[in-house]
């Protein structure tokens, strides 16, 4: 990682220096060992702070969001998960191919820097020994897919075994059981909404849930409430989520998102598939559910 | 310690700090279950702020009903039933007396807060071995001596803790647990040193003159603008109030807000004083280190250490005030 | 029937409605008297949280009381409540609670001249100030009315405007709108710049200004630059609000609450704070 480290900062001082951007999209590193921070490098005098770790688990394509509507062009490092996201934004038209410096970094796995904190805070009874993220483990896309320059090795692919298998287990439940997992833990919902702001494919400018005409969801935390946030947001990522997991990470309450976002990835794969968002970014390539074909399949109606 | 607890239990809905599935919060010994939960009193500190138990995250307000053209405005709920809080820390006490300077002073009461919070006592677990992430001492707020504690326990190990009536209201249930208790000499333990401190002081007159220092831009790109912060804070007040109908009736209702979101100060005509994320991120931390000190005499922090630890993006108070002090203007 | 519990101040009281007039296409004034008469009594520039009960609550300034009367609300329509609003009919409950805010400092502006600079509905406010000084006309010198909106159909008031206040003693009113218009045959222009064209004398002079948030921007530069001293200018804010008393956080202008502390601020207190409005 040092090595990696010492690549990126060359690149960034090199397109500083070549005044090919304006903003460099990378990590420094907090007061904490087990913390890397995203940092907005502004020019040469920032690079000596970038780092890239095994902490460094965000996914800086989100902050992209940030500047859509400017002009500045940026440099960002990406890991596998991250570049997905970038075809995200730019299939959905928030962002241009020709603002971007993309520096793309095969990715061995991360840490969770949110895990480590809570083992040391001293707010925790059960210590997880194993820092290494919960997403990281679901992981089919560690390489970059959309890059100006690859850095590292390339990665094999982390997930161990059958994909899905979690959605499969919840799948072969009863309606009562999936009903009462689902009401247990959704009632636990605060409705923080930080699932909503760390999610990349969360773009819209009024959010729906922001809407006062009509207000589709109430603004209580209370289990209806609560339920029809989650689905109307995981129908909303339906076909576009890029599985970063960022939203399941970054939850307070530890509600198991990406379990419902990866049965709606199932079932676009499986119905309107096979199809994973995010893997290739074409011009004009548009979600499934974005599309309409006359044959499109309909026997879940 | 159970079996305080549960004679409390009688008179009281007592609140313990517990491990709940994948939360740790205060909850309601009413609703512990052996198999699934864990009564956690030696713990440092738990997620979920007990500010809810005095201010919920949602709070009917009044019921209505509509009939034609006339609105009747029917039931206004007060609730106050008496509760305790057990085992809470001096940060999380020390913020519920902020709730208090907040929501009892400057020209109107806060009735609904009013209700709850007469009615609840708080039995204080004083603590002596400071996290990694906590400060409370930088900010005014002593760990094993608080002020306003209705009760004060001390874990003097072995699974014994020291019980201390410090009220009126502390003397009241000291009464219903008297023959639980051992009238005996303690030694307390030591107050471990503090990982983590800050310089508190001269900040809030500093902010004067700092609103358009170059520095906040800097210090808000990582902020994704999520709120956990302001959720898991204990000290984080800003409400929303709002309607919920179905048919003829309903009721409206207020739930916790964040100044992090763009819609807190969006205007109807489409003008937004905080439109951007850097100026409600500056406004966030101005309101804690010196709006609220302007207004109420001290910082809106008590040093609990929580948006340190559960900030995705590694946002800390701390680095800020640091930030802040060395700033040149 | 209903016996809220009218003292807790987040719970409003109910009132009916007993007049609507239509300003403009926007723009309704909403008359409203609750059982014993008015709910409540406000002093000018006191606001008012007004609520069609199910549907949601806004913050309003009280154009006027009429004695133990009724109260007056100019309302324009911007978003969901008040549309809403919009739609009611006389005889319809609606709930208000308040006073709230500070008010405009009419003691300490007796025996002064008034220079009213209004635009579009920020005329609704200033109104409750004119009509007072106008209820008190002995206790006020001059009266000058500065007003303006983006057409003839969007001024408020109009009767007011055009005939009751010019024919007031020792009050002139001026009235702009934005763009030419046939048969407007007065001034064409914005609000700040006929304020430097018509140039009134600062000495002995309040003035007091309320609108759109970049017109009293432009106004209070330009009136710096006309020599007004910081406390010879006041203005009245607005914000999104939802508690009314101080507590919910939002309305903030650094440590002061629109609602609580201000609306009405003067220029000197202004500059104290941030400039987030």
């Amino acid at each position: 990682m040092m090595e990696i480290t010492k690549q990126i900062k060359d690149i960034a001082r090199q397109l500083f220096e070549e005044k090919k951007i304006d903003l460099f999209l990378a990590w420094e590193k907090s007061d904490f060992d087990f913390q890397s921070m995203p940092f907005f490098a502004r020019g040469v005098e920032d690079v000596d702070k970038i780092i890239f770790d095994e902490f460094s688990i965000h996914n800086l394509s989100n902050a992209l969001l940030r500047f859509r509507d400017g002009k500045e062009r940026i440099g960002i490092v990406v890991k596998g998960c991250d570049s997905r996201g970038i075809v995200r934004l730019l299939e959905d038209h928030q962002f241009t191919r020709d603002r971007l410096h993309i520096v793309g970094v095969c990715c061995p796995g991360m840490k969770d820097p949110l895990k480590a904190f809570r083992n040391e805070s001293g707010f925790e009874k059960n210590i997880d020994t194993d820092l290494s993220a919960d997403k990281c483990k679901d992981c089919i896309q560690p390489n970059p897919v959309i890059y100006d320059v690859l850095l590292g090795e390339e990665q094999p692919v982390p997930l161990q075994g059958e994909r899905f298998l979690k959605v499969k287990e919840m799948e072969a439940l009863t309606p009562d059981e999936k009903y009462k997992f689902w009401e247990d833990t959704l009632s636990t919902c605060i409705r923080c909404y930080a699932c909503r702001q760390a999610c990349v494919a969360c773009n819209c400018r009024t959010c729906i849930f922001d809407e006062s005409r009509p207000q589709w969801v109430g603004r209580e935390s209370e289990v209806s409430d609560n339920m029809m946030y989650h689905i109307i947001r995981a129908f909303h990522m339906t076909g576009r989520c890029i599985e970063c997991g960022e939203c399941e990470r970054v939850c307070p309450v530890n509600i198991p998102l990406m379990l419902l976002n990866q049965k709606l990835i199932k079932d676009v794969d499986n119905y309107f598939g096979p199809f994973d968002a995010g893997l290739k970014y074409e011009e004009g390539a548009k979600p499934p559910l974005s599309k309409y074909r006359e044959n499109d399949p309909d026997d879940f109606l | 310690m159970e079996k305080v607890i549960a004679a409390l239990n009688q008179d009281y809905d007592v609140y313990v700090p517990m491990q709940r599935a994948a939360q740790t919060g205060f909850f309601s010994y009413r609703t512990y279950n052996e198999d699934f939960d864990d009564i956690m009193l030696d713990i440092l500190n738990v997620y979920l702020p007990p500010k809810d138990i005095v201010f919920p995250q949602t709070e009917k307000m009044y019921s209505f009903k509509e009939e034609g053209q006339q609105v009747l405005i029917d039931k206004v709920f007060e609730e106050s039933e008496p509760k305790i809080i057990f085992g809470l820390r001096s940060c999380d006490l020390k913020a519920i007396d902020y709730l208090d300077e907040l929501f009892f002073t400057k020209s109107y009461e806060d009735d609904y807060y009013r209700a709850r919070r007469d009615n609840t006592i708080m039995v204080v677990n004083a603590c002596y071995n400071p996290g990694s992430s906590c400060f409370c001492d930088s900010m005014g707020v002593s760990p094993n001596a608080p002020e306003n504690a209705d009760v004060l326990i001390h874990d003097v190990g072995e699974g014994d803790f020291a019980w201390e009536a410090k009220s009126e209201k502390g003397e009241k249930i000291t009464g219903l647990i008297s023959d639980l208790l051992i009238d005996q000499e303690v030694t307390l333990p030591t107050l471990k040193k503090f990982r983590r401190e800050v310089e508190y002081e001269g900040v809030a007159e500093k902010l004067k003159d700092m609103f358009d220092h170059p520095m906040w831009e800097d210090l808000s790109y990582p902020c994704h603008n999520c709120g956990i912060c302001t959720y898991m804070c204990p000290t984080c007040y800003c409400f929303d109030i709002q309607v919920k109908t179905s048919g003829d009736e309903g009721y409206r209702f207020r739930c916790w807000d964040s100044c992090m979101y763009r819609e807190y100060s969006q205007m109807a005509g489409g003008h937004n004083p905080r439109e951007l994320a850097t100026e409600r991120f500056r406004n966030r931390f101005l309101h804690k280190l010196q709006f609220f000190p302007e207004r109420y005499g001290e910082p809106l922090c008590t040093g609990c250490g929580r948006c340190i630890v559960v900030c995705p993006a590694g946002v800390s108070i701390v680095k800020i005030i640091d930030r802040i002090k060395e700033a040149e203007i | 029937m209903t016996d809220c519990n009218c003292e807790n101040p987040l719970v409003p009281m109910t009132v009916e409605v007993i007049d609507i007039v239509d300003e403009t296409p926007d723009v309704k004034t909403f008359y409203v008297r609750s059982e014993n008469g008015v709910p409540f009594n406000v002093m000018p520039g006191q606001l008012a949280m007004v609520s069609h009960i199910p549907v949601g609550e806004g913050m309003f300034s009280v154009s006027w009381q009429e004695e133990d009367e009724h109260l007056q609300f100019a309302i324009k329509r911007v978003g969901l409540l008040t549309d809403y609003l919009h739609t009611i009919d006389i005889g319809q409950t609606l709930g208000v609670r308040g006073p709230y805010g500070n008010g405009f400092p009419v003691e300490e502006c007796k025996g002064k001249d008034m220079l009213f600079i209004g635009g579009g509905i920020g005329l609704a406010p200033l109104r409750s100030f004119i009509k007072y000084c106008f209820k008190h006309r002995e206790d006020y010198g001059r009266i000058t009315i500065i007003c303006g909106s983006r057409s003839y159909d969007d001024l408020c008031f109009k009767d007011e405007l055009f005939e009751k206040w010019p024919a007031m003693k020792d009050t002139e009113v001026y009235v702009t709108i934005d763009n030419e218009e046939e048969n407007w045959s007065g001034h064409v222009g914005f609000v700040p710049s006929y304020l430097q064209e018509l140039n009134p004398d600062p000495q002995g002079l309040v003035a007091v200004t309320c609108g759109p948030p970049i017109m009293i921007k432009f106004v209070l530069e330009a009136l710096e630059k006309m020599g007004f001293s910081d406390e010879q200018v006041i203005t009245t804010l607005e914000a999104r609000m939802k508690c009314g008393i101080g507590k919910c956080g939002r309305c903030n202008i650094g440590s002061e609450y629109i609602c609580l502390d201000g609306p009405v601020f003067d220029l000197a207190q202004l500059k104290k704070l941030p400039p987030e409005w």
